[in-house]
């Protein structure tokens, strides 16, 4: 039953480079295997999430028990991104019909496989492979809308993306040669004594840095702007809401597993900071929607930084938190820029044409404020009780920032709500005020309809979140999983 | 499990809230929600022995969520700002039924979103006032915020404009709140106000410093205290009618319910003296003593400037906000019962006066002091209203607003506090001559011939402004009867409780009774009608019959000019006016537009990879040095 696990990861792999054969056998079936084996993915960690995640569990790949083998890991954080992944990737489906679909949906199916084999991967290597197979489909995704100005958005992000992945090498090449391991569990073992100097700190902050440009860290983030402005809005959405994500999966597993020092730490709150500063104050003076998600999607990023600088169990709990109404939040707000892109003048009066998307938007808004009930302000609470706990002033600085950001946010957030309902001049008729797609509409509405059913079931939600944190922070779990081997085994 | 009288009050507006969304646009929905008002005033009154000292009332609603436990209940505290509340919501609402209705929505306005935004409002506030723990406090206090954007906006243009300034002023407020509350439960541990009380016995001085300045911002910004205090005359004034009377008479008074709460009841007024700010001879408290005076003397004046109705209203709505925290700093039995009752008589004037300018909108279609004048003959029973509400304002007998201004007086006199006295006293003077040019500028003086057809103002609108002047005057005649709530306010927050009476209170240092005041009053009044009717006859002439200099004066002549209105004492303090404030709003914003404009720079650089390797090697160069 545990292998099960693997389908998810290779299925879609296969997938993707079996669906350009099939599309031009038959168009008719090519459509419906990608959906297909998506639902059966969702299926398989839907089950396993139900059958038990109280224990977590290693699967040795290969037949080579770890460390010398590669093994997944999969414990309830790995296994919530891994449905999640699969969950978004039928959500943000390229269904659309023209000569470049089957392209489209190939890349879709390897960003499915390469981000679900980066939730569950258990070592530094297949990590790396797995994080450059994500930036290659999303390097092709971006390129798909095929303008001139997503091409050019495209190479930025692809040189940046590039050098980042130079630096996470060098990042992992120098564990290695501390080492001569790359298996998480065994570096956590080892870690104590062989990483905490200053070899390794310059490791880590090698892949903080590399790692960071997917995961929006400040200054290595300059890419997000344009390209979340000119790629397809859901596909904006996905890296967004996901791929950001799982690069800090990456970060947070490293954090709490091999690298505890302080200084480490301290870049990355001090980085997340900046981020939160750059990102909501560059938002404020957005003149497009997209663009104004984009940086305030920066900002998000940012906190959920400030808040992994904290690496114990409340914290990894407040990254969760952050994390995944991000998720919901910023999905559904790029679902809606799918037809509200463009100057924010033009969405004067849009609330009148499409009365639902304006108030998907007004609760979206809300819910990224912090205001209560919402699962937002939640998520903010447990942030901000921990960082008042902390004894370093620069948290303490980090509070006072997170909380004047949180009023720009509101601020900009709700100027285009007003513009939303800002009443139409005579003479424009209405049919001319752009209106998200039906498609689109409905996707953001089913994000909403998540993020009210997370505020009703905040108890149990939170309960479950506190469990996968509590999970993901115990690194002896881990380590004893790992190497005893327990439940491993093919 | 059997429902308490809370879940019963709260249900009630919960349902209210819902008749309003789902039924709201069938015609009669203002009667309804009206009516569903009155229900939960009933179910308020059933709660009554709260005013006289009873024991707190729970709700059986109790959650738990990440770790917190959320609870409400009502006590003495509660009760009486949710009587002040409901009452002023169920006479607004009232009084936007009807024609008032009928006329908004020929005029392009959405009734059911008016009558929707009310409710959420009542409900919000009731939510608020039950809050049983900071945490609770804290989601009623958004809700509150939000709702009353919803009622500020929905009017658009101006209106939203002001609304969007609000809501940025007020998530200022709730985020300063919110660092607040994560320090008070890092520190105790819990949110529950007797943890709380407990930690703040043991806690430092700069962490409690902290905390002062926190809260007392972040609660000071929803009633309007002096430096947060410009968003509040635009958006109350430009909230529609019965809407400004609701948020100008109760909105801003969430604000020092909070106060009271948190500052007073949880930190203790004690506790707060003992801050010493260094190097000078005051402490916290007398802090907040100045900003509550300058909070009266600033947004006064201000206001006898205004050239609109409501403008001056809602700006003299942010100066009377100043006595009452005025009165509560000072904190002694007869300041904090002055400050406590000012609340309530503060919330019927002001209704008052927003319903009777409405009213004056309603049948001339203007606001604009300048443009109006005479209207006594036509409207006789809204000037009356007008009337008692502004003497009430100034804090004149024989009004209820006189009673309490009077108590905090006393109070700041028997406490040695001087300069706040005279402080105080120049702020009523601001006052009393700006209310005089509201009632001279509206209804006496010359009659414009536009409105020489005028009537008076429907029933539907005119019995709610009788009712609030008929309990102006009772409540200025009788101060006992809300004393007595008032006094149990008191006794549940931990302040002394003064020894009251029907007609006033009773002290060694100085008593006041009102039947008497108002009794050698009217006597006064009784001799003055005698001599006018002895004196004989007096012939009556049309209003716009006049003559001037042996010269008849056609009605289009304008010899009577209520434009700059106190012309010589502008030419004395116009100076004073500076538009500090404004300037120092507007310097912050353009901050935030100039940093803005920076970051958005740095992502527009093309040359990305070099920020990537400058950090690294930034980075790694620090690591190893």
């Amino acid at each position: 039953m545990n292998s099960m696990v693997v389908l998810p990861l290779v299925l879609p792999l296969f997938g993707a480079f079996l669906l350009p054969i099939i599309m031009r056998a038959s168009v008719g079936v090519g459509l419906w295997v990608g959906p297909a084996i998506l639902l059966y993915g969702c299926w398989i960690l839907g089950n396993q999430w139900i059958s038990g995640t109280a224990m977590p569990f290693s699967l040795a790949i290969g037949g080579f028990a770890p460390p010398m083998g590669i093994n997944l890991y999969v414990d309830s954080l790995a296994l919530l991104f891994a449905l999640a992944v699969q969950l978004l990737g039928l959500i943000f489906w390229p269904f659309k019909l023209d000569p470049e679909t089957a392209r489209r949906q190939a890349l879709m199916l390897l960003l499915v496989a390469a981000s679900t084999g980066l939730a569950l991967s258990g070592d530094l290597f297949n990590l790396y492979v797995f994080y450059e197979l994500v930036a290659v489909a999303t390097f092709g995704l971006i390129s798909a809308s095929s303008t001139g100005s997503a091409y050019a958005a495209t190479i930025r992000y692809l040189i940046l993306s590039g050098i980042g992945s130079v630096l996470t090498l060098l990042g992992i090449a120098l564990i290695y040669s501390q080492t001569g391991t790359l298996n998480l569990a065994h570096l956590a073992q080892l870690a104590p004594e062989q990483l905490n100097n200053k070899l390794g700190l310059t490791a880590f902050l090698s892949i903080l840095i590399g790692v960071g440009v997917k995961a929006e860290l400040f200054p290595v983030n300059t890419w997000v702007p344009e390209v979340y402005a000119t790629a397809a809005s859901r596909v904006s959405a996905f890296l967004a809401g996901l791929v950001s994500k799982l690069a800090l999966l990456i970060i947070l597993r490293l954090l709490v597993l091999i690298f505890h020092q302080q200084e480490a730490i301290q870049v990355m709150l001090f980085l997340g900071i900046l981020g939160v500063v750059s990102g909501e104050l560059a938002a404020w003076r957005a003149k497009d929607m997209r663009r104004m998600l984009a940086f305030s999607s920066i900002g998000q990023l940012g906190m959920i930084f400030i808040a992994l600088s904290i690496p114990d169990q409340a914290g990894l709990l407040a990254v969760l938190a952050l994390s995944f109404h991000h998720l919901l939040v910023k999905s559904g707000l790029f679902m809606l820029a799918d037809g509200w892109g463009g100057a924010i003048e033009n969405l004067r009066g849009a609330a009148k044409r499409s009365p639902l998307a304006a108030i998907v938007f007004i609760l979206f808004s809300l819910s990224l404020i912090g205001m209560p009930p919402l699962p937002g302000f939640w998520a903010k609470f447990t942030l901000i009780t921990e960082l008042a706990a902390q004894t370093s002033p620069l948290y303490l600085i980090g509070l006072a920032v997170f909380l004047l950001a949180t009023v720009i946010e509101a601020a900009y957030l709700f100027r285009l709500a007003a513009l939303l309902y800002r009443p139409v001049s005579e003479e424009k008729p209405i049919d001319t005020i752009p209106k998200p797609a039906g498609v689109s509409l409905v996707s953001a509405s089913l994000f909403g309809v998540g993020l009210l059913a997370a505020a009703l079931f905040i108890t149990p939600v939170g309960e479950l979140l506190n469990h996968v944190a509590g999970q993901a922070a115990n690194a002896e779990l881990y380590i004893d999983t790992v190497l005893a081997g327990t439940g491993g085994g093919r | 499990m059997t429902l308490t009288l809370l879940d019963e009050l709260l249900l009630f507006s919960g349902v209210t809230v819902l008749v309003a969304l789902f039924l709201g646009r069938r015609l009669p929905a203002g009667w309804m929600v009206t009516i569903l008002y009155g229900i939960q005033l009933l179910s308020l009154l059933k709660m009554a022995p709260l005013g006289y000292g009873g024991d707190p009332i729970p709700s059986t609603l109790i959650l738990e969520v990440m770790g917190q436990t959320l609870s409400w209940r009502f006590d003495a505290l509660s009760w009486y700002f949710a009587l002040i509340t409901l009452g002023s919501a169920l006479l607004s609402s009232w009084y936007a039924c009807g024609e008032w209705e009928q006329r908004f929505r020929q005029a392009g306005g959405n009734v059911w979103l008016f009558h929707l935004a009310m409710a959420l409002n009542v409900f919000s506030m009731l939510i608020l006032l039950a809050s049983g723990d900071l945490l609770s406090l804290f989601i009623g206090w958004e809700l509150v915020s939000w709702a009353g954007f919803l009622l500020m906006a929905m009017a658009g243009g101006v209106a939203t404009r002001a609304a969007m300034r609000y809501i940025t002023y007020a998530m200022v407020g709730a985020m300063a709140i919110f660092g607040g509350i994560a320090l008070v439960y890092v520190s105790a541990g819990s949110l529950q106000y007797d943890a709380i009380l407990t930690a703040v016995s043991q806690m430092g001085t700069p962490h409690l410093w902290m905390l002062v300045i926190l809260f007392s911002a972040g609660f000071g910004i929803k009633m309007g205290l002096m430096p947060f205090h410009l968003w509040q005359a635009p958006a109350y004034a430009e909230t529609p009618g019965p809407g400004s009377a609701f948020l100008g008479a109760i909105s801003s008074r969430m604000g020092l319910f909070a106060i009271l709460l948190v500052l007073v009841k949880l930190f203790g007024i004690v506790n707060i003296e003992s801050l010493k700010i260094p190097f000078t001879l005051i402490d916290a408290r007398d802090l907040l003593a100045w900003i509550a005076v300058f909070t009266i003397i600033f947004p006064t004046f201000t206001a006898m400037k205004q050239n609109d109705a409501r403008e001056l209203l809602a700006w003299h709505g942010i100066g009377q906000g100043g006595y009452m925290l005025l009165g509560l700093v000072v904190a002694d039995a007869m300041g904090a019962a002055g400050g406590l009752l000012h609340v309530f008589n503060h919330a019927t004037y002001q209704a008052a006066l927003f319903m009777a300018v409405t009213a004056v909108i309603h049948r001339t279609g203007t606001s604009d002091l300048n443009k109006l004048g005479g209207l006594v003959v036509r409207m006789p029973l809204s000037f009356m209203v007008l009337l008692v509400g502004i003497i009430g304002l100034a804090g004149l007998p024989p009004m209820n607003g006189f009673v309490s201004k009077w108590l905090v007086y006393r109070s700041l006199l028997n406490e040695g506090m001087p300069l706040l006295f005279v402080a105080a006293v120049i702020g009523t003077l601001g006052t009393i001559l700006s209310v005089y040019k509201l009632i001279h500028n509206i209804f006496l003086g010359q009659l414009r011939v536009e409105h020489e057809h005028i009537k008076e103002a429907p029933w539907s609108m005119m019995i709610p402004m009788l009712i609030l002047a008929a309990i102006i005057f009772i409540t200025g005649l009788l101060p006992g009867i809300p004393l007595a709530w008032v006094a149990s306010v008191q006794e549940a927050v931990g302040l002394s409780v003064p020894n009251y009476t029907l007609g006033g209170v009773e002290s060694a240092s100085g008593s006041l009774d009102m039947i008497w005041v108002i009794g050698v009053l009217f006597a006064g009044f009784g001799i003055g009608a005698l001599v006018f009717y002895s004196a004989g006859k007096s012939k009556r002439v049309h209003q716009l019959d006049n003559y001037a200099g042996g010269h008849f004066l056609t009605a289009d002549i304008r010899y009577q000019y209520s434009d700059n209105f106190y012309a010589g004492l502008m030419h004395l303090i116009g100076g004073w006016y500076r538009g500090s404030f404004l300037w120092l709003e507007k310097s912050v914003k353009s901050l935030v537009e100039f940093l803005s404009l920076g970051m958005q720079g740095i992502y527009r650089r093309a040359n990305a990879e070099f920020y990537l390797l400058s950090t690294a090697l930034f980075v790694i160069a620090w690591v190893v040095i």
